[in-house]
């Protein structure tokens, strides 16, 4: 069953515009918050919540908003990373489209919670049109005084900047982030210090993702005990998910955590395509490892999935069936990683590269004895070992692939062609 | 202070290291001997952890750690030769190897290479990528990517392994961001930002960094190979910094000039100047042979030809007129046995105080007041800038005049936190940096600084200080608000100062030489002395006005100047048995002599006054009266055409010495070639015509080091209470005609009358240009590079315009360097401020 929670107003067209939301109960929580809450009531809650990060690595939000130093006298400030640029996820930039007050509303909160008086929301260089509504819910939440001087009469103020991006994947990793909103060149930094500490402008900086923040407000109106009543032990609430690939009805849902991926594909997403069955599924975007067809139960939470081999990621699940050659795959994918590779450490920047040749020369039926030993040795030498996650992001699929399509990589090598493509002459 | 540093104790290899907090695991390691590979590290970076060459294992962690980022804890266990460390680092040179071109035989770099270096040490033999390499390409149709980026700067992308300290160093140390990273992944590149060239001041220190052969320069590259050169230890002979130098030789040809780091002064950087000014050294042109005037030409002659005439000219004059009717001009770039050797030869000898090292200055006095000379003694660090917490930067162009200074600036703004205010007639580099870049109406600086005074004196006055009750009845009846509108800043923002400079822990003020270069520089010196007495300085921080030239305060040291100090000139009179009673000419009064005849002969020893003296009219007219003028340089001149004999001087890699920087810190070079030519170094000038006229100077080479620290012992603080001075203030007339203030100034390229002749730096400038900003470029409609006539009182000259971003009020800057700009025509030497007009020349 879906859970609409950031979802209950998606289908409603007028959503964007702030009367309608406040109509709907928006800038209730905001509300609730500057005039009964302090900033460690605030964090309280959502730690209450169990509420993690939704952009990719799970980290609990609450927690992440408490490493900000108490008696620090640099300002604070807060980003929403909507950046969304992971091949398969796309469910940011709905929330965008379709509920942006909702983001607004998000952000506003956190940054209380932090103490921070100025918010950005980077949303990425490609996304015009989410740019432009979050741009008019700002506006429009400036125009009813839900931003700017002395919010509700409180004595609290808050500014938000709407960023656009500098328009590469890696800009969505958060130092990356923080360098691209200062005016450089997106490239990671190494961590510590850690964003909370020392990030944009070298000042205490919390970067959450789209959908985490959109989350907050529900939260405060709700309790935290009410979001964590929702999902399993350790995976609280819902979450949305990209569906995609070969499945009939493609498409963002928003489930508990915890229901069966199974649920989410043949349910919600109406199955694979007819005639045809499921040969891989990738559970978090395109940086997670496979999970196989008898896979398919897995629970959609972070340790269900992670005992499954893989990882939740961002939410995003690409379904591929039997026709999918397992080498084009890989190489779509490490041409991807190469091409958004920073260019700052060497085992990523030279790793993606030489294996985006071997990959491709295999794919091409040009690969040799020893190429896919070699592609093994080079995965070695790149995951753990980069500033960054991109590193291993780039090769944990690989790693899969050769793991469990090891013989459709080597039939490549030996046969000079394609085991599934000559089979269905698929293209 | 040191026992409070809080320490961490931590293993390596099985030994226990100790180390200060926020030590990184890497200079833990080196601390103790254990060296771990590096590309990406630079000790004056901060860590980026990008190359991965550094990796260590430390217990309890599970992936390789960079040791050049992660800081040192407490019983942490570091393993920095593991099998694990190994194969990784083996890992990473396999990497950077893929696409390296590995073109070593022909790479500049070769024998000083970090990559082959460390390839050679941690690296396999072999490697697994059989793919053709990737090439960039950009300038020729090779395997070579010979890409200009700068002036003198080279690009060969194929050898870069994007460790980015080019770029890091550009933007962190020197605030530069004309370089940058470009494309992405494995195709990233090192490129300027579009429009862009590398030609900051400090660009020959981008090349340095590079730890390949990846950015070279045309100084260097393709010349010779690094291990048959042999490394002298010099000191740099321009600005009077004193950034210690490394000159690279084979036989008789310096090859290059290289930092020698020294952390108290320059942190091992250099500026462009010190890079490539050791070139003028071997041009095409150097003078090799003195030369005697016969007729209206200057002949060939011999040494002993030229010296005993020189001696019988002398003596003449002295026989007939006095030693007086002698006077001498001494560059402050020659070392301090030289100057010390000229002093001698003029007091004891030719009986006549008549002598100076400051030939660019207008109407420097004979005797500088107390307020001046206690400024230009003062004590001054450039390593305790960084530990002020405000900065005051007046009359100066510190980029330009003092690189290495400004980058400590740099240092203390950026990393430390200090404020800067500047305190200047035009905006400069270092407005960027500051929270108030001040530009007052040029000329009426004392005006502005008796302002803060009053400011301040109101203030501390209530808080106690003994001296402000007087300076307050010294100010009065002026006001800040006067004070404020004279030089057309708002009386906020002088407030503002003053209250920075007020609640201020530590202060450094900088003073340069639109300070001590104007005719107005004892009552800007008694106004910054007043400051310095308000704020109690003495107690908190340090003031200087700082000398210009490599060597300009050993010459004030040593007492190259007319009038010396009583405590100076007993020490000289006991030391030589004598001193003469005479009254000394400075410079501006030697050519006023000269002009009336009452001075017969000048000794010139590389300066350049015919075309450096402002009011280039007055010491033409002067010259041309003497009977006698010799004058010693590397190349012809201006004032070289005006000798009866013209000696040949060997340039300062050509002999060893001792240069005084600005700190008061005497430094040794040594010399990296012989001679060139039959030239022969100033000292030794001085020296045979001592000889010959008299006898010899010094007994041997340890009498003159004797003497010289005899006299570097000598206080040169002169004593006197910390008295209030007298309070002027200008107000400065606007003249209809001539409406821009002109500024004469050295090119950020160049220093002085000779750096023209070095090949890399004509590469940025080559000749004088007119320096306006885009305002009046506009209002003028002067485009980039038309021709513009400057007319003053007294002169005119036609010159290309350069509009310059830097600036933005109307003013005129144009540079001294160039032979065949006589900048000085413009000038006037009674003239506080220089004015011109500025008229479009339009194309014939
Ligand atoms: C290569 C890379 C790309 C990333 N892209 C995004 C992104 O587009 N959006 C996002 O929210 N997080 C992205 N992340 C994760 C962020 O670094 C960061 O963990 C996240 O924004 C934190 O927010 P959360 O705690 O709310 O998840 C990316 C990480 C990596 C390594
Ligand atoms: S050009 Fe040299 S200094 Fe710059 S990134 Fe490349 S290797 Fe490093
Ligand atoms: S000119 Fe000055 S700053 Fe430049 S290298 Fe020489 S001493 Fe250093
Ligand atoms: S030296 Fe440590 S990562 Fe480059």
């Amino acid at each position: 069953m879906e859970k609409r929670i950031l979802f209950k107003y998606i289908d409603d067209p007028n959503q964007i515009h702030i009367d309608t939301y406040i109509a709907h109960g928006g800038y209730k929580a905001w509300e609730k918050t500057l005039k009964t809450m302090q900033p460690a009531q605030v964090i309280d809650e959502v730690k209450k919540s169990g509420l993690r990060g939704r952009g990719g690595a799970g980290f609990p939000a609450g927690m992440k908003w408490n490493f900000v130093p108490k008696d620090s006298p640099k300002p604070r400030y807060l980003i929403c990373n909507a950046d969304e640029s992971e091949p398969g996820t796309c469910k940011d930039r709905v929330l965008m489209e379709q509920d942006p007050h909702g983001v607004v509303e998000g952000m506003a909160i956190a940054a209380y919670a932090i103490g921070s008086h100025l918010a950005f929301c980077y949303v990425r260089g490609e996304f015009v049109k989410p740019a432009a509504l979050m741009e008019q819910a700002v506006k429009e939440a400036y125009d009813k005084k839900m931003l700017g001087k002395n919010i509700f009469g409180t004595g609290y103020d808050l500014n938000m900047v709407v960023h656009t991006g500098g328009g590469a994947y890696i800009c969505g990793e958060e130092t990356a982030l923080l360098n691209s909103l200062e005016g450089e060149r997106g490239m990671s930094r190494i961590r510590p210090p850690f964003p909370a500490v020392e990030g944009l402008y070298a000042c205490p900086t919390v970067v959450n993702n789209v959908e985490t923040l959109a989350a907050v407000p529900h939260i405060i109106n709700n309790g935290g005990e009410w979001y964590a009543s929702m999902g399993t032990e350790k995976s609280k609430g819902t979450k949305i998910f990209s569906l995609s690939g070969h499945v009939k009805k493609p498409g963002n849902y928003e489930v508990e955590m915890g229901t069966p991926l199974s649920y989410l594909i043949s349910e919600l997403g109406g199955g694979p395509l007819d005639g045809h069955k499921i040969k891989a599924i990738i559970p978090g975007g395109s940086s997670t490892p496979f999970l196989l067809p008898s896979q398919i139960d897995a629970p959609l939470d972070y340790e269900s999935i992670a005992a499954a081999g893989s990882m939740l990621g961002s939410g995003a699940v690409i379904v591929m069936d039997e026709r999918t050659c397992m080498v084009w795959v890989i190489e779509r994918l490490i041409h991807f990683y190469r091409h958004e590779s920073c260019g700052k450490c060497t085992p990523c920047r030279e790793g993606t590269g030489w294996l985006e040749q071997l990959i491709s020369r295999i794919e091409r039926g040009e690969g040799k004895p020893g190429d896919l030993e070699k592609i093994d040795s080079i995965c070695d030498n790149i995951l753990g070992r980069t500033i960054c996650p991109l590193g291993d992001a780039a090769v944990m699929p690989i790693q899969s692939a050769l793991k469990l399509f090891r013989d459709e990589f080597q039939y490549h090598i030996d046969h000079k062609k394609c085991l599934v493509k000559s089979e269905f002459e698929f293209k | 202070m040191a026992d409070t540093v809080a320490t961490v104790t931590l293993t390596i290899n099985g030994r226990e290291v100790t180390v200060p907090k926020g030590t990184t695991v890497l200079e833990a390691a080196k601390s103790v001997g254990i060296e771990i590979p590096t590309f990406c590290w630079h000790p004056k970076l901060k860590p980026v952890g990008a190359c991965r060459i550094c990796y260590v294992e430390i217990e309890k962690m599970p992936k390789l750690q960079v040791s050049c980022a992660t800081e040192a804890m407490p019983g942490m266990v570091v393993n920095t030769e593991s099998e694990k460390v190994k194969e990784g680092r083996k890992a990473v040179l396999e990497f950077i190897l893929i696409n390296h071109p590995l073109d070593c035989p022909t790479c500049d770099k070769g024998g000083e290479c970090d990559l082959q270096d460390n390839t050679f040490a941690h690296g396999i033999d072999d490697s697994r990528f059989d793919f053709n390499k990737y090439r960039f390409i950009r300038e020729r149709k090779s395997t070579f990517d010979d890409y200009r980026i700068g002036p003198e700067i080279v690009r060969n992308q194929n050898r870069c392994i994007l460790c980015f300290k080019c770029v890091r160093a550009n933007k962190e140390i020197f605030g530069e961001y004309d370089l940058g990273v470009f494309q992405g992944g494995n195709i990233s590149e090192i490129d300027t930002a579009p429009g862009e060239k590398v030609d900051s001041i400090y660009s020959g220190n981008l090349v340095e960094i590079c730890p390949v052969g990846a950015l070279t320069n045309t100084d260097w590259r393709y010349k010779i190979r690094v291990w048959k050169t042999q490394q002298v230890k010099s000191v740099c002979s321009y600005c009077a910094d004193g950034c210690n130098l490394t000159l690279w030789k084979e036989r008789d040809k310096v090859y290059r000039v290289t930092s020698r780091r020294n952390d108290v002064i320059d942190e091992g950087w250099i500026c462009d100047v010190g890079r490539y000014g050791y070139q003028l050294a071997s041009v095409e042109g150097r003078l090799t042979t003195p030369l005697i005037k016969k007729g209206d030409k200057q002949v060939a002659a011999t040494w002993e030809e030229a010296i005993g005439l020189i001696a019988r000219k002398f003596r003449e004059i002295k026989d007939k007129k006095g030693g007086v009717c002698i006077g001498g001009l001494i560059s402050p770039q020659q070392d301090c046995e030289a100057l010390l050797a000229f002093s001698k030869f003029f007091r004891t000898q030719l009986h006549s105080n008549n002598i100076d090292f400051r030939t660019e200055y207008k109407m420097l006095p004979e005797k500088e007041s107390p307020y001046y000379s206690r400024l230009t003694s003062a004590s001054f660090r450039i390593a305790d800038i960084e530990n002020s917490d405000t900065i005051l930067v007046v009359g100066t162009n510190l980029i330009k005049e003092h690189p290495i200074v400004h980058l400590r600036v740099r240092k203390a703004v950026n990393q430390k936190g200090a404020k800067l205010y500047t305190l200047n007639p035009f905006t400069t580099k270092s407005g960027d940096l500051s929270r108030d870049e001040i530009v007052h109406v040029p000329g009426t600086l004392e005006a502005f600084l008796n302002g803060l005074c009053i400011g301040l004196a109101e203030k501390a006055d209530g808080e106690g200080n003994v001296r402000a009750a007087e300076l307050k009845a010294r100010l009065e009846p002026n006001t800040t608000a006067k004070a404020a509108e004279i030089c057309g800043i708002s009386e906020a923002r002088l407030n503002d100062l003053a209250e920075a400079l007020r609640s201020a822990k530590k202060i450094s003020i900088i003073v340069g030489e639109l300070v001590s270069g104007s005719p107005a520089r004892e009552a800007i010196a008694a106004a910054i002395h007043n400051l310095t007495v308000v704020l109690n300085l003495n107690e908190r921080g340090q003031a200087a006005i700082l000398s210009r030239a490599a060597n300009s305060k050993g010459a004030e040291r040593l007492g190259v100047m007319p009038s010396l100090s009583k405590e100076l000139q007993q020490k000289l009179k006991s030391m030589w048995g004598g001193f003469p009673e005479t009254e000394g000419r400075a410079t501006d009064r030697m050519i006023h002599a000269a002009k009336k005849e009452e001075l017969d002969a000048l000794l010139i020893i590389g300066a350049n006054p015919v075309a450096s003296f402002p009011d280039g009219q007055f010491v033409r007219e002067g010259l041309d009266k003497l009977d006698f003028t010799v004058v010693a340089d590397l190349y012809e001149t201006e004032t070289t055409e005006k000798a009866d004999v013209v000696l040949p001087l060997s340039s300062w890699v050509e002999q060893s010495g001792h240069f005084i920087n600005l700190e008061g810190t005497m430094q040794r070079f040594e010399a990296a070639i012989k001679p060139v030519g039959n030239s022969r170094p100033g000292r030794q000038i001085i020296e045979d015509i001592a000889r010959e006229f008299k006898g010899g100077l010094f007994a041997d080479a340890h009498e003159i080091a004797r003497e010289m620290q005899e006299l570097l012992n000598v206080e040169p603080r002169p004593s006197f209470p910390d008295a209030v001075a007298e309070v002027k203030f200008a107000e400065e007339k606007i003249e209809k005609d001539y409406p821009y203030p002109l500024f004469v100034v050295d090119e950020m390229h160049h220093f002085g009358h000779l750096t023209e002749r070095s090949r890399s730096l004509a590469a940025f400038a080559a000749e004088a240009q007119v320096e306006i900003s885009p305002s009046l470029a506009e209002k003028l409609q002067i485009e980039n590079g038309s021709l513009v006539r400057l007319e003053s009182e007294t002169g005119k000259l036609v010159l290309p315009a350069k509009i310059s971003e830097m600036l933005d009020n109307d003013v005129i800057l144009i540079s001294r360097n160039f032979s065949g700009t006589a900048a000085n025509m413009l000038q006037m030497r009674k003239k506080r401020i220089d004015r011109v007009r500025l008229i479009r020349v339009d194309e014939k």
